[in-house]
């Protein structure tokens, strides 16, 4: 229901609980729910509740007034001028209706229509000016950097592409893995008691990621996609341990199929959780660690992609992929991993075998760079990764209360997580990029971290010698962007800071 | 090295190219007085340099000896002088940092007047409430800015005497009851600060000095530089200028305008105006403001000298640019001038724009060094599923 109207002052939509007082929004974004901050006119005392809240609305003031000026500056949806609201203590009034304070409205601050409720978000509307922009851009980018898009699925791939992804340089299995109908598949694989039930699984398995690849594959037709055998902790497929015994066992029942009692499902499932529970999962049985306990896992994998590979070829596509091995500290994990390559492409009786190469994420496998060329096709960096390890910052318990009380005293000059740390973790990237080159002169260097798009950071990979940055669809056109910048500035490290 | 500059003063470089010393507001001031002569009320920066020094180490020791002489050549090309009872000058002090930070800092407007001049500026302008009205201002904001005075002690006052005199929000007060709130407010200074509102406009100009270079350590500033990744150690300029006045009469106004139109870029001035009002009105937001177009009605041939500024000074930015301006009597007078903030579907616009309007002459590379990552990140946010045809709501921006 439209609530109002006032001047669209700042683009974009937002959706959220009122509020009347900046202190409110702030205290809503501390425990991460949206707010929309809703004034007379603000002020410089509002400011710091603007920046916490998803949109702000007022009910006086022009395009140039202070909210719309400040909004407009941050990119925050904002509707300014409705006179209409009448703000009364911690609710408002526009006409009859009124709107206490945590009720939901949403607000469009391209057209300054103000609704009553939630609405749904939809998906920006690109101005003509876009593609012009970013074809110039990609122009001065040329050959310097290429921009690849982290996408695990046939859609995402195809907003990738229509963002102007140049290919996948990470496509994640386990979100596969979790989707409704896959989850029971994978708890029965990790509970299977014997080899023919496992293997049983498995089989079940291959089929859906075949099909899984097949779709990321003809979204990306003719470009390389980089597949990212399982990462996370076999625990992160179980249910949680307090569930166990209720509807989640009652899950794991009905996906096991079994015919066995419910108790059975039960016991197993706790004893799996045992098995594989870990005091600390970052640094527990994830990666090529998983495989190397469960290695029919990985050959798997390889399996179901070499057999999207056939079928994309056989319908006259172009399938190019890459096979990436996650979290490696040694030159042996990469032997055994090739070996479990080799094994898949032998049972298909495919002639090529695909590029193999490795995920750089613990400080180890940087350390070890040349090493770890010698037996990999191609490095990519997972910077969020590396970025923990090498700080010793878990991320989940450091980001949110440390970081930003280190950057408040000047501990920190940026937040890591956001900006690559040029000195640290960004030297430990350049070493490995150029000891990888020495061995291997060749060898594709990407980075699929979440700086991969964040254009401080782009700029210094551009100096590194990266060869592309992967990040998530809707940055592509900011890498893009970015990465002209970087050759317009003539030199990378510029903006980079730490 | 000069701690203070005048706004005409020849500078070897581009004094547009000097934001560093000069700060974004007072090196456009300059580029508009020295390099291209547009009507800019007289004044002169004291430098960011000064600013850096005072919070280091304490007020510089050379610099009250330039400030009096920039001042005296201030009160000699604008033919008045400071404190004057019979026809005083009277300044504005507002900071400018190297990058611009929206209503963070403070200004001081009116200053120079007291119980003299007031009288001064009563009998120039044949309009006593206005002069009043003006001075009862100066001795608020003086308060709160240079004492850290409670607002409110003077909103109470200030409402008291709306309501006794019988006018609303957005008027002016009637000339005894201005004067009135003029020594009311001069108690309630006295009371909150324990010291008499300052009559020597001297050191009226010193206080608001070093009041401006101390706001860029308040906490609302540092909170923004911190979210603008803007480095504390910059300091601001402080710019002290000839005041005009839009507030004087019905042949007087101010706005803010801009050169394309901000929110979507199109090749049309857009801006908002109010008549008889000074420029905190029209950014404050307090007064409902009008449109250009009605500009053009009431002020016709200032209008179209505006407008032909404007694209003198887009096409000398070579970038859409947003002028503070004020009418006093008819006559236009430049306040201010950036390059204006825009949103990303506007910078596209632009940027696309520019490489084919032959004065401005873009190339490809400057288009692509216009957008910024955050503009591309506007048009990819998502908007309502709910879309509506209908135009916006009487759009104050057309023109």
């Amino acid at each position: 229901m439209l609530l109002t109207r006032g001047l669209g002052a700042s683009p974009g939509a937002a959706v959220g609980p009122v509020v009347f007082r900046a202190v409110d929004a702030i205290a809503a974004a501390e425990r991460g729910r949206p707010a929309i901050l809703v004034r007379h006119e603000t002020d410089t005392e509002d400011v710091a509740g603007m920046m916490a809240s998803v949109g702000v609305l007022t009910s006086r003031g022009g395009l140039v007034s202070h909210a719309a000026v400040v909004a407009r500056g941050w990119g925050k949806p904002a509707v300014v001028g409705a006179e209409e609201i009448e703000i009364d203590g911690s609710a408002m009034r526009v006409g009859s209706t009124v709107v206490v304070e945590g009720e939901v409205i949403s607000l469009d601050g391209a057209t300054g229509e103000v609704f009553l409720g939630s609405s749904g978000l939809l998906e920006a509307e690109l101005p003509p000016e876009f593609d012009t922009v970013l074809a110039w851009a990609d122009e001065i980018r040329g050959r310097t950097l290429s921009v690849r898009a982290n996408a695990d699925t046939g859609a995402d791939a195809e907003i990738a592409r229509r963002m102007g992804a140049e290919g996948i340089g990470l496509c994640r299995t386990e979100h596969m893995f979790l989707r409704p109908d896959r989850l029971g598949v994978v708890r029965r694989m990790i509970l299977a008691q014997d080899p023919d039930e496992e293997a049983q699984a498995i089989d079940e398995l291959r089929r859906v990621q075949r099909s899984d690849f097949t779709e990321v594959l003809e979204a990306m037709d003719g470009a390389p996609v980089t597949v990212r055998l399982l990462d996370p902790p076999l625990h992160e497929f179980l249910p949680r341990p307090e569930a166990v015994g209720g509807s989640a066992a009652a899950e794991a029942h009905t996906a096991a199929e079994s015919g066995s009692d419910g108790d059975g499902v039960v016991d197993r499932t706790t004893a799996a959780l045992q098995q594989w529970t870990e005091v600390n999962p970052m640094l527990g049985i994830r990666g090529v660690r998983l495989a190397v306990l469960k290695p029919s896992l990985y050959a798997m994998q390889v399996g179901a992609l070499l057999d999207a590979v056939a079928d994309r070829t056989e319908v006259g596509g172009t399938p190019i992929v890459e096979v990436m091995i996650p979290l490696t500290v040694a030159p042996s994990e990469m032997v055994a991993a090739r070996g479990w390559v080799d094994t898949a492409v032998g049972e298909v009786g495919f002639g090529v075998v695909p590029a193999v190469g490795t995920m750089i994420e613990t400080p180890r496998a940087a350390l070890l760079a040349d090493e770890m060329a010698a037996v990999s096709d191609f490095f990519s960096f997972g910077t969020n990764d590396l970025t923990q390890m090498t700080f010793g910052f878990s991320r989940d318990d450091v980001e949110a209360v440390m970081v930003p009380a280190y950057l408040a005293r000047g501990l920190l000059e940026a937040d890591p997580f956001d900006t690559i740390d040029t000195v640290g973790v960004g030297a430990l990237v350049a070493d490995a990029v150029r000891k990888g080159r020495a061995v291997r002169p060749d060898l594709t260097v990407g980075v699929c971290g979440e700086h991969g798009g964040d254009p401080a950071s782009i700029s210094f990979f551009v100096e590194a010698g990266v060869d592309y940055v992967s990040c998530s669809p809707y940055r592509v056109p900011i890498a893009r962007l970015a990465a002209a910048h970087a050759v317009l500035n003539g030199s990378g490290a510029r903006g980079a800071s730490v | 090295m000069p701690l203070v500059y005048a706004f005409d003063h020849r500078h070897r470089r581009s004094p547009k190219d000097l934001k560093d010393i000069l700060g974004g507001k007072g090196a456009n001031l300059a580029e508009m007085a020295s390099v291209l002569r547009l009507p800019v009320p007289p004044g002169f920066t004291i430098t960011t340099e000064a600013c850096r020094e005072y919070l280091l180490s304490g007020w510089p020791a050379s610099l009250d000896a330039e400030v009096d002489r920039h001042l005296a050549d201030l009160e000699r090309s604008a033919g008045r002088t400071l404190g004057d009872p019979v026809d005083p000058l009277l300044v504005s002090v507002r900071s400018g940092a190297r990058f611009s930070m929206p209503g963070m800092m403070d200004t001081v407007l009116n200053l120079g007047l007291n119980d003299r001049s007031v009288s001064g500026l009563a009998a120039v302008s044949g309009d006593v409430a206005f002069a009043y009205n003006s001075y009862a201002r100066l001795i608020a904001t003086f308060a709160e800015i240079v004492h850290g005075a409670d607002a409110d002690a003077f909103g109470r006052v200030w409402a008291d005497a709306r309501i006794r005199a019988g006018v609303g929000p957005d008027a002016h007060l009637g000339p005894d009851a201005a004067a009135g709130l003029c020594a009311r407010f001069a108690e309630v200074f006295e009371h909150e600060n324990g010291t008499p509102f300052p009559q020597d406009p001297r050191l009226q100009l010193d206080r608001a000095i070093r009041a401006v270079f101390s706001s860029w350590g308040a906490p609302r500033a540092t909170a923004y530089r911190e979210h603008e990744h803007i480095d504390h150690g910059l300091g601001t300029a402080v710019n002290v200028q000839a005041m005009v006045f839009g507030n004087r009469d019905e042949r007087s106004g101010t706005g803010v305008a801009f050169s394309r139109d901000p929110a979507t870029g199109r090749d049309r001035p857009y801006g908002d105006f109010l008549v008889n009002a000074q420029g905190e009105d029209v950014v404050a937001g307090v007064r409902i403001t009008e449109p250009l177009s009605a500009m053009a009605e009431r002020f016709g041939s200032i209008h179209e000298e505006l407008l032909a500024h404007m694209r003198t000074l887009e096409v000398h930015f070579r970038d859409m640019v947003d002028v503070e301006f004020t009418i006093e009597q008819d006559r236009l007078h430049l306040l201010q001038v950036r390059v204006g903030k825009r949103t990303g579907a506007a910078a596209l616009r632009m940027a696309v724009d520019m490489t084919a309007d032959p004065d401005i002459a873009l190339s490809r590379a400057e288009a692509v060094g216009r957008v910024s990552a955050d503009h591309l990140d506007q048009v990819l946010h998502p908007r309502l599923a709910r879309v509506t045809a209908r135009p916006r709501r009487t759009p104050t921006w057309c023109c």
